[in-house]
């Protein structure tokens, strides 16, 4: 059987060939960098031929997978010291890595530039959400945003209502969706089990909060914390909104792109995609700020929750010098203008942020690109704790529960901050 | 009389088969039929209620999106190479174990083909993280022998093949003994010819198995252009959420090669998978 | 071979046997086994981060066996096998016997059934999601009907079983057709003369002769949904209600493991299901020489 023999050899030369493939050595530096989301993979390339051009020597491959696998392979990728050369640090798991110390320190990456280079170019929020539990910076910040009101023109024309401005609070968020769905028989705003584009902004427009200021203790049962919540979850049971299993088959965007509800809540992330997606409903739809709680037990009552991404590289990296070089030039101005102007994220970088506008240039019809820029004047840093990989999806799991009815808000609430608090304790011991 | 009613049964019993049979087809074709004609519906359109049949026209739009969303060229590229060289590690690994169990002598045997049974009980989502790292230390993560690794051997091929070797008759070993071939020649060449139609059905097998795969190249690849068409297809859901339109005519065109495969080789597709069943 | 002393040609043939079993079982032993023995060795620890575990004794165990979220998906991976073994092989087994009868059209019919075979299982299940939508599906307005599919939690491990049957029907009723078209006419001709009748005939011929293969086919499908996971995780997303009552017990261990990064309790729960299937597998051997019938 000669051919057995052929398909063994063919085979072992295929397998070496793709094996060495891709560890090529023409002498020049070779790093892969890791994200998550297919829609930055232009900017982010774009910002790597910037470099490039300049160090010839360096070849940097962009390589963008999907969130859930992300997570999963780099913990795996951590464990084994195989990080990527650079790579996406997200809020929710930043403080796990670097209170670890799988995180190259970067606070000193500019002090021959500036010593106060973080504390000049990026606002508090943007530092901290690149910061360790320690207070060193673990990653070069890379962006901003916030979530807003996203709604249908259309509807609020014919239902007779103004549409939402900056004045707007709970109540007329009420009255609007109940006019509209009256009206029309559309829903209106959509309110969806979601922390961060859910009931956290409405948290702490109420004057509650999720975490305490220095994380180690839930504010889910505080008295403020519960108005915020009863508002939020209470919408639920007006005609004018889905129940939560409407949601869990179609999604509020996918609603209200095909024109079935007024009003939800949006990442400013999602909408070029958005547009590019939707093309038959350009002009249609706009954009505006949350509604402010009307009495809060603290505070004006506005609030939405702004997060931030950073640029980080492995702290026992292999090329840690070069990649420590790449995300240096990614904190430059001139980089952070690349990633706006390529439509990819709002620049973190102070005073380039509207360089993001023009991911909206191609389009004719235009959103009110103000509130999100004004909205960062009040916006409050989306809520992690080096826990927060632990306790996340517990505590969503508790607020299914109360929307489906098997338990009331209180117990939930109860639940939520007892899960927050026993595993952010058990991580607090354990370090 | 008799003869007649007896008649008029059979036809009965042919009519209710034939009824049966259409019935079951159209579950199984519905869903097709329905994903086709989802698939160039706008998003609003299918969101009617009561939902609306047919299209209002022939949209193409939804595939330019779902195209420019996914790398569909590298992809079924990926799934065409990664299905062939686990085909031939499959086969190539399980021919000379399941010959080795199946017709030679050796000490600890059952113990190692109790290793091989072991394997089939186990839930393959506890070595994705094992074995990627192995793929990540060796460095050839985000590849085609990154998603062939997992398959590089078989314990379903071992314990199918060995069940075919098992078939064939002691006195064919001992004629080529006789001839002077070796153990290795007896088995490539007068053995292993012999299994053909078996290794055609674990070659149905592993390649339909391997083409369903969805976590493993989700994890060990980190890029999109290094993904199967199943995995791909699950990262659309991730883009476009519950639009699902632009999902549909995803699936279409990720199903679209396989379809056509099994409709050109239909009969050794089956024919494959029903030896699987033994005997 | 008695003394231990082996003859030159029998030490020769025991080499053979090495050199030829050796790639399969390395990779094995590489692949799979020894990350299972990683996977019991981790069910004892507490898993602090990054591969790094602290030795906890039983504490995983007994916390699992205090989770009622534990035992519902014990509960849903059984009753998930129990409603699409015994259903799904039985609607197989009849559209075996259609496709066995001399029917015009038959290779067509067989290419329709065994169709979603070939289709990834990620288009599959978005394909039934959409079908199954409350709102907007196509099922409930056939059926007249507003039954939430896959958030109800009462009927969506239903639903899942469903998808789960209609994927594999064509695959089994392959495997038995095959094992059909093996009976020999002469059987039934001798029995016709006999006055037996259809239904006697398959209690008396069909089903005893196919047992084997019935057997087989079962053990296969028991196995694939015992370890259910894609199939389910894709119907059923994390924030769906009725999660808590369809998750089988991988999709546990991958919310354990991946999600939570809790690997310790997540090893639990895939030792446990192990476990499961060994035990069920046992029975399956013992039971089969009740029924099975190897005569032939």
């Amino acid at each position: 059987m000669k051919k057995l023999h052929m398909i063994a050899i063919v085979f072992s030369i295929l397998l070496m060939l793709s094996v060495t493939g891709c560890g090529s050595s023409d002498g020049r530096i070779h790093l892969t960098f890791q994200i998550w989301d297919v829609y930055q993979r232009p900017g982010m390339q774009a910002m790597c031929d910037a470099y490039t051009a300049q160090h010839p020597d360096v070849i940097i491959e962009v390589q963008a997978t999907s969130w859930n696998e992300y997570w999963t392979k780099l913990e795996a990728a951590a464990e084994s010291n195989t990080l990527p050369d650079i790579f996406w640090m997200h809020t929710n798991q930043l403080l796990y890595y670097a209170d670890f110390g799988m995180l190259a320190d970067v606070t000193h990456l500019y002090d021959d530039i500036d010593p106060n280079y973080y504390e000049n170019h990026f606002s508090e929020i943007s530092r901290s959400n690149a910061s360790g539990s320690d207070g060193n910076m673990y990653g070069v910040p890379k962006d901003k945003d916030n979530g807003h009101l996203v709604y249908n023109k259309d509807m609020f024309d014919a239902a007779g209502v103004a549409y939402p401005n900056d004045d707007w609070t709970w109540d007329d968020l009420i009255s609007a969706s109940e006019k509209i769905y009256n009206a029309t028989g559309k829903y209106g705003f959509m309110a969806y089990n979601d922390d961060q584009l859910g009931y956290w902004p409405f948290v702490y427009q109420a004057g509650g909060y999720i975490l305490n200021d220095d994380r180690t203790s839930a504010g889910y049962t505080q008295p403020a914390s519960v108005k915020g919540m009863e508002f939020y979850v209470g919408m639920q049971n007006y005609d004018w909104c889905p129940a939560q299993t409407y949601f869990t088959e179609t999604s509020p965007a996918t609603a209200f792109f095909s024109e079935v509800g007024a009003m939800y809540m949006e990442g400013n992330w999602n909408l070029p995609q958005l547009m590019e997606n939707y093309p038959e409903m350009r002009g249609k739809w706009d954009i505006a700020k949350l509604p402010k709680c009307p009495d809060p037990l603290s505070g004006d009552g506005r609030a939405t929750m702004s997060n931030g991404l950073c640029y980080s590289t492995g702290a026992h990296g292999k090329k840690l010098e070069a990649a420590l070089d790449v995300i240096k030039y990614f904190g430059t101005e001139e980089a952070q203008r690349i990633q706006g102007e390529n439509g990819a994220a709002i620049p973190a970088y102070l005073g380039t942020e509207e360089t993001w506008r023009s991911a909206f240039d191609a389009y004719d019809d235009k959103l009110d690109l103000d509130i999100i820029f004004e909205q960062f004047d009040y916006a409050v840093q989306a809520v992690y704790n080096s826990a927060s990989p632990k306790w996340k999806s517990q505590v969503l799991d508790q607020l299914t529960k109360v929307y489906s009815g098997e338990q009331d808000l209180m117990t939930g609430l109860q639940n939520m901050q007892a899960i927050v608090d026993t595993e952010t304790a058990k991580k607090l011991a354990d370090n | 009389m008799r003869k007649k009613s007896m008649e008029n049964s059979k036809r009965m019993g042919k009519i209710i088969t034939y009824a049966a049979l259409i019935f079951g087809s159209i579950i199984m074709i519905f869903p097709f039929v329905w994903m086709i004609l989802t698939s160039s519906k706008t998003v609003s359109e299918s969101m009617q209620i009561p939902p609306t049949i047919f299209p209002s026209r022939i949209m193409a739009d939804n595939f330019a999106e779902a195209i420019a969303s996914l790398p569909f060229l590298n992809m079924y590229i990926n799934t065409i190479l990664m299905i062939i060289f686990r085909v031939i590690f499959a086969v190539l690994f399980s021919s000379m174990a399941g010959y080795a169990f199946a017709k030679l002598r050796f000490k600890g045997k059952n113990f190692l083909f109790g290793i091989v049974l072991m394997q089939m009980m186990l839930p393959s989502q506890i070595f994705i993280i094992p074995q990627y790292q192995m793929v990540a230390k060796l460095g050839f993560a985000n590849s085609v022998a990154a998603l062939v690794f997992p398959g590089l051997v078989s314990a379903f091929g071992t314990f199918f093949l060995r069940q075919s070797y098992l078939a064939i008759p002691e006195e064919v070993g001992e004629a080529a003994y006789l001839d002077g071939c070796n153990q290795w020649q007896t088995f490539s060449k007068i053995m292993f010819p012999l299994t053909r139609s078996s290794v055609a059905a674990l070659t149905v097998f592993t390649a339909v198995f391997a083409y369903s795969d969805l976590m493993w190249p989700l994890v060990v690849n980190s890029d999109l252009k290094m993904m199967t068409l199943s995995s791909g297809l699950a990262t659309l859901r991730g883009q476009f959420s519950t639009n699902f339109p632009v999902l549909m005519a995803g699936s279409l065109l990720a199903m679209l090669p396989m379809v056509i495969l099994y409709l050109i080789f239909q009969r050794q597709f089956i024919e494959g998978i029903a030896m699987t069943g033994g005997k | 071979m008695k003394s231990g002393k082996l003859s030159t040609a029998a030490r020769r043939e025991q080499n053979w046997g090495y050199l030829m079993v050796a790639p399969t079982i390395i990779g094995l032993v590489v692949l799979n086994v020894w990350p299972f023995i990683q996977t019991i060795y981790a069910s004892f620890c507490e898993h602090l981060g990054f591969g790094h575990y602290k030795f906890i004794g039983l504490d995983n165990y007994i916390n699992m066996f205090r989770d009622s979220d534990f035992w519902r998906a014990t509960g849903n991976t059984l009753l998930f096998c129990i409603l699409t073994v015994p259903v799904g092989i039985f609607l197989s087994l009849m559209v075996a016997i259609l496709l066995n009868a001399r029917v015009s059209f038959k290779s067509g019919f067989r290419t329709i059934f065994f169709l979603p075979m070939v289709c990834a299982p990620a288009a599959i299940t978005m394909v039934w999601r959409w079908i199954f939508n409350s709102e907007y599906g196509i099922l409930n307005q056939i059926l007249g009907t507003r039954i939430a599919w896959v958030t109800d939690s009462r009927v969506a491990l239903i639903s899942c079983a469903v998808v789960a049957i209609w994927s594999a029907i064509g695959y089994d009723a392959v495997l038995l057709l095959s094992g059909l078209q093996n009976i020999s006419k002469s059987y039934y001709e001798a029995a016709s003369i006999d006055g037996a009748g259809k239904i006697t005939q398959f209690f008396k011929i069909t089903l005893p002769m196919i047992s084997p293969t019935l057997f087989v086919t079962m053990i296969m499908r028991l196995m694939t949904s015992l370890k259910v996971y894609d199939l389910i995780y894709m119907m059923v997303e994390e924030t769906n209600p009725a999660l808590t009552s369809v998750q089988s017990l991988i999709y546990l261990f991958y919310r354990e493991s991946f999600v939570a990064g809790s690997r310790g309790s997540g090893s639990a729960i895939a030792v446990w299901t192990v476990l499961l299937i060994g035990i069920v597998t046992v029975f399956q051997f013992i039971g089969q020489k009740k029924w099975v019938n190897y005569e032939v």
